[in-house]
């Protein structure tokens, strides 16, 4: 639909827009908070990528986060260029993930969540333990003079995040988008009928791995302080599943508007309120899983979405 | 469209909602902090919180600070070190205060350092000692307490006295436990004993049987342990369990509070642990101090608490001799200031580690805390060796 | 080397045997609700916490040993999980397994939150039967073991439940195909219910007891909930036995790695294990991790 197309298109360009000249008119601390709504539309598009499309829903992304935190934090302080930092650090986690992929993307459904889940705690344990490269429980403490200024962690994260909007958005519309979504309806049936299931799954999951690597190696850079329990985080975990089912997954604008809207409740709770701001976060889970499982914008739109649990045999 | 009428309707509440947040009278003197009221160091951290807050209200009943009521500000850093950076760029970027107080924990406060540093905002540090903190070059930090890898020097030299060879040591795999291990080593070096078992743990681990067996197979004299309250607290009771017996037990904090006795109860008997105060020390205003807290709280300060009233002493200190909230007055007055507070003497390097306070020793005698080293503090004499287990 | 003195050896064996008891009655009760319903319970370990922290209110404010308390809460928790089942769980039973599997993590991440809410983060424990019963060279910690010995109970109880009793027979008829038990005229939805409530009355049970073992706090739950899923994926999901045997295995490698290696390394076995089997051997666990939901 021709009309759709251009109207998001102008959405996007706005908004873009915004975003970019919004450092010139707004203080240090909604910098701060935008340039973390940045992250988590990054984030919740990478898991979209995997989870909301190809239906291998992933209990554990965050792992990816991780490793390009640390190895973002390590090659600063080995001396590396920052932007150079945020490559290697996607592009570690890039690597990691294409073994990891083969192996996991075997399984199905709940288990493959279920290893997701896993392989976060692993990435925590190994750099817990690992205390030689990642001063284990310590964590990595980032002096002030080799931190990129908070304007360019800003612009960084706000390229991240349209990059990884665009990638979903082309994915989305490509054909490689329509086999991911075969499989994510039938997987059987795309095999048979000619979906290289395992070719498009890995790269799915590779993809959905860059960004997320990237994403971290920025975060570190930004909060200058990072250790094993605040990047292999449970909680965000759950922020970026909440954000991208809640806002519609599979779908283009669905994380952008469920990180907008998770992440001003966020603003208003978290400081007062740590643990009540988490609650509602579960709360919201349970509400769409049950009541509105295509998220807001099946809501809105009126249109049946993909979801994200739709790996269903019809018959017993 | 529905949701982007939504979305619009909600900026702007948001953008209200922030510009309230910092409403109230723009005269007063604001100090922020950020403070674990819950997490692993959350019993210890409300007892700073309780030293901020009656220093903020005797200074206020003093007159304030350069004319102007001391306000202050905090939030809850659950004992992480990730949330305590959140909120000390709030602090700085957003509550915009005045004076810098610094978490509990070395662990927190080597990453909220870091976000002072970048402000150019001196912080004084009321519940850190990892000399490690002031090793890295930062300008803005300022500490009270006796650094952690002097916290065993008594304590071992004690045993060395008394012919004991073999140590054991564990201790959390964080930033404080890992400096009181290093002093540990270095001073067992010194001494001439023998580390025979030495191990890590995590943060959340509270299940030390395995521990537990492996070192008494390798028959410890001493056994020490670079820990926090809850860790501990659960030591001693599965040595209990096990079983476990060495002459001498002592650990970095726990036996330093009430909890530690209330918690073990007969299983705390001979423990010795640090402390950085005693209301029994022979300090100008301690007694008093202890009486006025021992009112308004109902229950005696420990060392967090006295050194939480001591870091505003420092503060007011500093502003006074300043003249001024400016950050680089401020700054140079913390470094040049040489006082004794309630806390005892402050007064720091260059680099602004505390270099002018000492350490002391403690144990558990007869269900109470007394003091035993150094000497010349002592309220009573050393309980040795370590009564056992079937005794008691 | 000492290690390899045959009375450490053994102590660890007693110490791993002890906590693996342990382990079996939370595992037990999570994969009977798989085999039933199959529904995932992220939430199994809240429902645990939700036992051990009514022993320690019932502890502080009315002095109740842990053991008298398991008098009121298994019962009390049984009606909870009972209620729950029917509430929350029934809707997503008969959806696909990622529905029910996202559902009960976001029921966990509220119970967790509430339960910070309520009690803070602050660890808690019940210091009663404290100390070792000493037998020679060995000792063996008294709140272990009477966990040991309730878990026991309780798992032989619910297995000959299951084995010889009409209802256990019902139960069993469910969890292997439902259909054909609800034309049997077996009320399934009540089945289901119950069982919920069964495994949730023994997570509070495995809970009360370990108020005296270890330190907890609401967030304890998340390594329960890893060991539970390498007990169960490992010992075959649906197998009652399975689940069993693979606890106290669990338990004794946990205390020799602890032993051997290091505490640290000992609390990562079970994620290890996890993730190693799922992704090295899925094969090996006779197709199960590819199981097709059944409705």
């Amino acid at each position: 639909m021709p009309n759709r197309k251009y109207k998001d298109l102008w959405l996007g360009t706005a908004l873009l827009m915004l975003a970019m000249t919004a450092p010139l008119y707004v203080n240090d601390y909604y910098q701060s908070f935008l340039l973390q709504v940045f992250m988590m539309i990054a984030l919740g598009q990478a898991w979209n990528l995997i989870s909301g499309m190809t239906g291998y829903v992933s209990f554990g992304h965050t792992a990816f986060f991780g490793v390009g935190a640390y190895a973002g934090a390590l090659l600063l302080l080995a001396g590396f260029p920052w932007w150079l930092a945020v490559l290697k650090g996607g592009g570690i986690a890039l690597l990691l993930a294409i073994p990891l992929g083969l192996l996991t993307l075997r399984l199905r459904g709940p288990y493959f969540a279920i290893a997701m889940l896993g392989l976060n705690e692993v990435g925590r344990i190994a750099a817990t333990l690992w205390t030689d490269l990642t001063h284990g429980g310590d964590g990595i403490s980032l002096a002030p003079d080799l931190l990129p200024s908070l304007r360019t962690n800003y612009f960084s994260m706000l390229t991240l995040a349209t990059t990884a909007t665009l990638i979903v958005a082309y994915v989305y519309r490509s054909r490689f988008g329509l086999e991911l979504r075969a499989i994510r309806e039938d997987e059987e049936a795309a095999e048979m009928v000619g979906v290289n299931t395992v070719a498009n799954k890995v790269m799915a999951f590779v993809l959905s791995a860059l960004i997320p690597g990237a994403v971290g190696a920025v975060y570190a850079m930004y909060t200058s302080y990072i250790n094993p329990q605040s990047v292999f985080s449970p909680a965000l975990n759950i922020q970026i599943i909440v954000i991208v089912l809640f806002g519609g997954s599979g779908t283009v604008w669905g994380p952008l508007i469920g990180a907008g809207v998770v992440m001003v409740l966020r603003e208003l709770l978290w400081a007062q309120f740590p643990a009540a701001h988490l609650a509602l976060l579960g709360v919201l889970l349970l509400a769409v899983v049950l009541y509105l499982p295509g998220g807001l914008l099946s809501f809105v739109r009126a249109r049946p979405q993909g979801r994200a649990d739709s790996q269903v045999r019809k018959t017993p | 469209m529905k949701h982007r009428s939504w979305l619009s309707g909600l900026l702007p509440a948001v953008l209200t909602l922030g510009f309230f947040s910092f409403s109230v009278s723009a005269n007063d003197v604001v100090v922020g902090t950020s403070v674990a009221l819950t997490g692993k160091y959350a019993r210890t951290g409300q007892d700073q919180l309780n030293g901020f807050n009656m220093w903020v209200e005797e200074v206020n009943a003093r007159g304030g600070l350069l004319g102007s009521k001391v306000r202050l500000v905090h939030y809850d850093d659950e004992s992480k070190p990730e949330t305590g950076v959140k909120l000390y760029e709030k602090l700085i970027t957003d509550d915009k205060v005045d004076l810098l107080i610094g978490p509990y924990s070395s662990a927190v406060t080597i990453a909220t350092s870091t976000v002072a540093e970048k402000y150019h905002f001196p912080m004084v540090s009321s519940g850190a000692s990892d000399s490690n903190i002031w090793t890295r070059g930062y300008k803005n930090i300022f500490g009270l307490y006796t650094p952690a890898n002097t916290y065993m020097d008594q304590i071992l030299t004690y045993a060395k006295a008394k012919g004991l060879k073999r140590v054991a040591l564990i201790y959390e795999n964080t930033d404080f436990p890992r400096d009181v291990a290093n002093g540990v080593k270095a001073k067992v070096k010194a001494l001439k004993m023998n580390l025979v078992f030495e191990e890590e743990y995590g943060k959340a681990s509270t299940d030390f049987s395995s521990m537990i067996i492996k070192m008494k197979s390798r028959k410890p004299d001493v056994v020490i342990g670079g820990s926090y309250l809850p860790d501990s607290t659960a030591f001693m009771r599965q040595a209990k369990e096990n079983r476990f017996y060495a002459k001498m037990f002592a650990f970095a904090v726990g036996p330093g509070l009430p909890d530690f006795g209330q918690n073990l109860g007969l299983d705390a008997e001979g423990v010795m642990g640090n402390t950085q105060w005693e209301s029994t020390l022979n300090i100008p205003g301690a007694k008093e101090f202890s009486a006025r807290y021992t009112k308004k709280y109902g229950a005696e300060p420990g060392y967090h608490a006295a050194g939480g009233y001591g870091t505003g002493q420092v503060l007011e200190a500093a502003v006074k001799k300043a003249g001024s909230l400016d950050k680089d007055r401020l700054r140079q007055a913390l470094l040049e200031l040489d006082i004794t507070t309630t806390f005892g003497r402050y007064k720091v390097d260059s680099t602004g580690q505390q270099i002018g306070k000492p350490g002391y020793t403690i144990q558990w005698i007869n269900g109470v805390r007394q003091m035993i080293l150094p000497e010349s503090a002592a309220t009573a004499k050393p309980v040795y060796p370590f009564k056992d287990w079937a005794k008691r | 080397m000492e290690l390899l003195d045959p009375i450490i050896l053994l102590q660890l064996l007693i110490d791993g045997l002890l906590a693996g008891a342990l382990y079996a009655l939370l595992a037990c009760g999570l994969n009977l609700v798989f085999g039933v319903m199959r529904v995932i319970n992220l939430a199994h370990a809240e429902l645990m916490l939700v036992g051990a922290f009514a022993a320690y209110l019932l502890y502080h404010y009315l002095g109740w040993h842990p053991l008298w308390s398991l008098l009121l809460v298994v019962p009390m928790v049984f009606v909870l999980g009972f209620y729950l089942e029917r509430v929350l769980i029934e809707c997503v039973v008969g959806r696909p397994l990622l529905t029910s599997l996202l559902a009960t993590y976001g029921l966990s991440i509220i119970l967790l939150n509430l339960g910070l809410l309520a009690f803070t983060s602050e660890y808690k424990s019940v210091p009663e039967l404290q100390g070792a019963l000493v037998m020679g060279e060995f000792a063996i910690s008294k709140p272990r073991a009477a966990a040991a010995i309730v878990s026991v109970l309780l798992t032989a109880a619910v297995f000959l439940f299951l084995d010889r009793t009409r209802l256990g027979k019902a139960i069993r008829a469910v969890s292997e195909h439902a259909q054909v038990a609800a034309i049997c005229g077996i009320d399934v939805r009540m089945i289901r219910m119950l069982t919920f409530g069964l495994s949730a009355a023994m997570a509070a049970a495995a809970g009360v007891m370990l108020t005296m073992i270890y330190s907890f706090s609401p967030e304890s739950g998340a390594d329960f909930i890893q060991k539970c899923f390498a007990i169960i994926i490992i010992g075959g999901m649906g197998n009652f036995a399975g689940a069993f045997y693979g606890s106290l295995l669990l338990g004794v490698v946990e205390a020799y790695v602890g032993g051997f290696a290091s505490s640290q390394w000992a609390e990562a076995v079970a994620y290890l294990l996890l993730v190693a089997v799922l992704l090295i051997r899925p094969s090996g666990l006779k197709g199960v991790a590819y199981a097709k939901p059944q409705v």
